[in-house]
């Protein structure tokens, strides 16, 4: 009995927290359906802007509210105005790049935040009346806990009272439902937008001025956190308060007692709720099955041969592709060797996104799985590269299959969430089991044979690998296999109805992605010699993403164009600029804004018009 | 009080109206037949906004509207009842009723949920009823009332009989009419031809996205060849 009380209390508070950042992005997605990345980064600026604020007023409790309140409204202007500079731009845009936006957003954010904050943590030294602590039931509550676990109801109250007594949140409800036809009759849809944003942000805003009161400051705020909030809100039903409520109490009061009873686990153990939630109710606690998009009128243009044109471009490519280490020099053939990679680790997932209609969030897991399989083959038998290359895809492919089961049962945003949630597992077991994988320090010494250590040799040895898991994806792609797949990414029940196996296409689609996303990973651990847990964070299955939405999803060239365009502007802008981060994060942003369909799909669309005019 | 000249519409690759035309006077009830994939709804689609029509010109009021946001054209008093209905599930029928609920405009008498309640009285006696666990004929008769609460001078109604019980379709011509005596503007797109002629006083009939004859209804009944060449299934 003693411990329990006390961890309840602390899950309570936990929850709270969560609760505050999961409502204003579950009340966003509700009425936007923008999936909103930055949401964390709301949090952040909370935590921040709430620091400069609080730090400069008297330590009495009625300033520190007044300082909230004031955090809170100067977050919710934040918002408004990352509304209607930016998503306000891309609500027509695919959902994905919605998403992407809103990681352009990210990435932008957090330079910002460098920039005017430094890069200290800063902590709030906290006033004597919030040091003080109650005794419950035999055990100490601090103040900062208590009124965490007071807030949390409260604002569900309250969020409950405007969503069902008032004409606004009527309106959101409808929006949520069906906003095509709530502007049908009249409702300026721009106008709710902007107000649902301006409130989540606040309510984010909140979550990061209170959390204050135990943690100080600091620019890893917004992917720990979104990650969570991410978790909450899916398992609670996308769109749902109650859900989020119920699912950040759960979650909340198992980080709790998880973090006592098996410390090391906690992580995989919150992951690993939301994937049995999810195969048990798809669609969360409290969500219910995602209406049928109203908008998509207009099917996904049919992945077509490249014209004549390109494949000679193409093949010019490749000619120079394999002559350039006779012209660059050492620093540029790394820089070729990560274009390889990067190649790779885009077609793969485009694989299983374009036509296979799959938007995995975690494909780094893939990247991680292969890297390790050859370290761990190479630190246990010795094995030598060739070996650790053909290992790392199998081992990929077969973790591939035990994640596909569950995943092939979803689809959209869920799908998307559980595979981020798999990455985060295989991220933490990296991370945690410091025995096993040397965790943060990584695995060292991953040496290649004597034959491929000249550096040109790897890139040609790269090279090879690339170009053939481009033929031999593009191959399966034309196969009756591909028509299939694509069968079911446009109609999962037409697909069934003519008789494909509809969980084996997609399971085969996740494997076939998987096995090649981890030859790139085991590429690119030979290639640098080491193996490190960050080969699987969520900012590098971000940059899959990336690449493959910066190609465009339509054109077997997109990957390879995404992968070689954001290898070269990573690397001029990472060598160029400390503020990188804003830089790459405006330039995504205004990708997003001006080609929708990405620069292989903009460039055929051009082509096509020149063509046809 | 609404002109539609020239109107071409297209989903993605295919033109589904194909310089549609009609004119609609205050006052009138004029029906849109035609057989399925005529472009019944598509014309009512592309006149309040949610598609945007591709080229031509659609005049409410003196007013140019194509082009224009959803909600700026049903502000400018045109209502719009979709044929698949679309009530909000899970909002109550009075929730349904404030979602729809704009300031009053014109001469016309406003719009109450009281008022609804006379011309729809099964809606009345369920309140407090979610939208989604309503019949058919009853989501029908909220969709319509929704949109009434909008106060509009113009209503166009997409398939108001479709899939209803014969009793309910008796209910609903009834309800149409005297919407038309309050002085409503109706354009109504229809494929039964019985219950069209019970309350309109114009048909337009379309087939693949043009119109292909018009004039009254009486004129229509007359036609016996036009109605089985274009309207006989």
């Amino acid at each position: 009995m003693d411990s329990i009380i006390p961890q309840l209390l602390t899950g309570l508070a936990g929850a709270s927290s969560l609760f505050l950042v999961a409502s204003g992005l579950t009340i966003i997605f509700g009425v936007t359906r923008i999936v909103n990345f930055s949401h964390g980064s709301l949090m952040m600026l909370g935590a921040y802007i709430g620091w400069s604020i609080l730090t400069r007023l008297p330590r009495e409790p009625e300033w520190f509210v007044l300082g909230i309140i004031a955090t809170v409204l100067a977050t919710a202007v934040i918002g408004v105005l990352l509304e209607v500079v930016v998503l306000r731009r891309v609500y027509r845009a695919p959902e994905l790049f919605q998403l992407l936006a809103t990681f352009g957003v990210v990435l932008i954010l957090q330079d910002v935040t460098l920039w005017i904050w430094g890069p200290v943590e800063l902590p709030l030294s906290r006033p004597r009346w919030l040091r003080t602590a109650f005794d419950v039931a035999g055990s100490r509550l601090p103040m900062a806990d208590l009124i965490l676990i007071i807030v949390g109801p409260v604002v569900l109250g309250l969020l409950w009272l405007v969503m069902n007594r008032t004409r606004w949140g009527t309106l959101v409800r409808a929006a949520t439902l069906d906003r095509e036809m709530v502007a049908a009759l009249g409702v300026d849809q721009r106008l709710l937008f902007t107000s649902v944003f301006a409130l989540g942000a606040g309510l984010a805003g909140f979550g990061g001025a209170l959390s204050l009161m135990s943690a100080s400051a600091n620019l890893h705020i917004d992917l720990a956190v979104i990650t969570d909030a991410f978790v909450v809100v899916v398992v609670g039903g996308l769109g749902s308060l109650t859900g989020a409520f119920a699912a950040s109490l759960l979650i909340g009061i198992l980080q709790a007692f998880g973090i006592v009873l098996i410390p090391k686990s906690t992580l995989v153990l919150v992951f690993l709720v939301m994937a049995v939630v999810l195969v048990f109710r798809p669609n969360g606690l409290m969500g219910r099955p995602q209406a049928d998009a109203r908008e998509a009128l207009v099917a996904a243009p049919v992945v077509r041969p490249a014209p004549r044109e390109l494949r000679l471009l193409s093949l010019a490519t490749l000619l120079l592709a394999i002559v350039a280490p006779f012209f660059v020099g050492d620093y540029y053939l790394t820089v070729l060797t990560d274009a390889c990679v990067a190649v790779i680790f885009a077609t793969s997932l485009h694989f299983m996104m374009g036509p296979g209609g799959m938007a995995s969030f975690g494909h780094a897991a893939w990247f991680g799985i292969g890297a390790y399989a050859a370290g761990l083959l190479m630190q246990w038998i010795g094995a030598p590269m060739p070996i650790g290359l053909l290992a790392a895809p199998i081992a990929a492919g077969i973790v591939a299959a035990l994640f596909g089961w569950f995943v092939v049962r979803l689809s959209g945003v869920y799908l998307s969430m559980l595979t981020l949630a798999f990455a985060q597992i295989v991220w933490a077991i990296c991370f945690q089991w410091v025995e096993l994988t040397g965790g943060d320090n990584g695995m060292l010494g991953l040496v290649r044979p004597e034959w491929a250590r000249d550096e040109r040799v790897f890139y040609w040895v790269a090279l090879a690998l690339t170009v053939a898991v481009a033929l031999l994806l593009r191959r399966a792609l034309y196969a009756p296999y591909g028509y299939a797949l694509r069968a079911v990414r446009d109609s999962a029940t037409r697909a069934r109805a003519i008789g494909l196996n509809v969980g084996w296409l997609r399971m085969a689609a996740i494997v076939i992605a998987g096995a090649a996303c981890g030859l790139s990973g085991a590429l690119f651990s030979y290639g640098k010699g080491s193996i490190f847990p960050t080969y699987i964070t969520i900012s590098h299955s971000v940059e899959a993403l990336l690449m493959v939405l910066l190609g465009g999803l339509q054109t077997i060239a997109g990957p390879i164009i995404g992968a070689l365009v954001y290898t070269g502007l990573a690397d001029i802008l990472m060598r160029s600029t400390d503020l990188w981060r804003l830089v790459l994060g405006a330039v995504i942003v205004l990708l997003v804004v001006a080609f929708p369909e990405g620069i292989a799909g903009a460039a055929r669309r051009l082509w096509l018009r020149g063509r046809e005019a | 009080m609404l002109s539609v000249e020239e109107l071409n519409t297209h989903y993605g690759r295919a033109h589904i109206l194909q310089g549609m035309a009609l004119e609609i006077g205050a006052g009138e009830v004029m029906v849109l037949l035609g057989r399925n994939g005529a472009g019944k709804s598509t014309t009512m689609k592309s006149i309040i906004g949610l598609v945007r029509p591709s080229s031509g010109r659609i005049v409410f009021d003196g007013h140019e509207i194509a082009g224009e946001e959803p909600h700026r054209i049903a502000r400018r008093g045109l209502g719009y009842v979709p044929e698949d209905r679309r009530v909000f599930a899970d909002l109550t029928v009075m929730e349904n009723l404030e979602v729809g609920k704009q300031p009053a405009r014109g001469s016309m008498r406003p719009w109450t949920p009281e008022r609804l309640f006379e011309l729809f009285p099964n809606l009345g006696r369920m309140r407090d009823r979610p939208g989604g666990r309503m019949s058919g004929g009853e989501q029908q008769m909220l969709t319509i009332a929704r949109t009434l609460m909008g106060n509009p001078r113009l209503v166009l109604l997409d398939e108001p009989s479709e899939g209803l019980a014969p009793v309910i379709v008796e209910q609903m011509a009834n309800a149409i009419l005297a919407l038309k005596a309050e002085g409503l503007t109706i354009l109504l797109a229809e494929q039964n031809l019985h219950f069209a002629g019970g309350v309109a006083d114009s048909a337009t009939v379309v087939e693949k996205g043009r119109v292909v004859w018009s004039g009254t209804m009486a004129a229509l009944r007359a036609d016996e060849a036009a109605r089985t060449q274009y309207l006989a299934v």
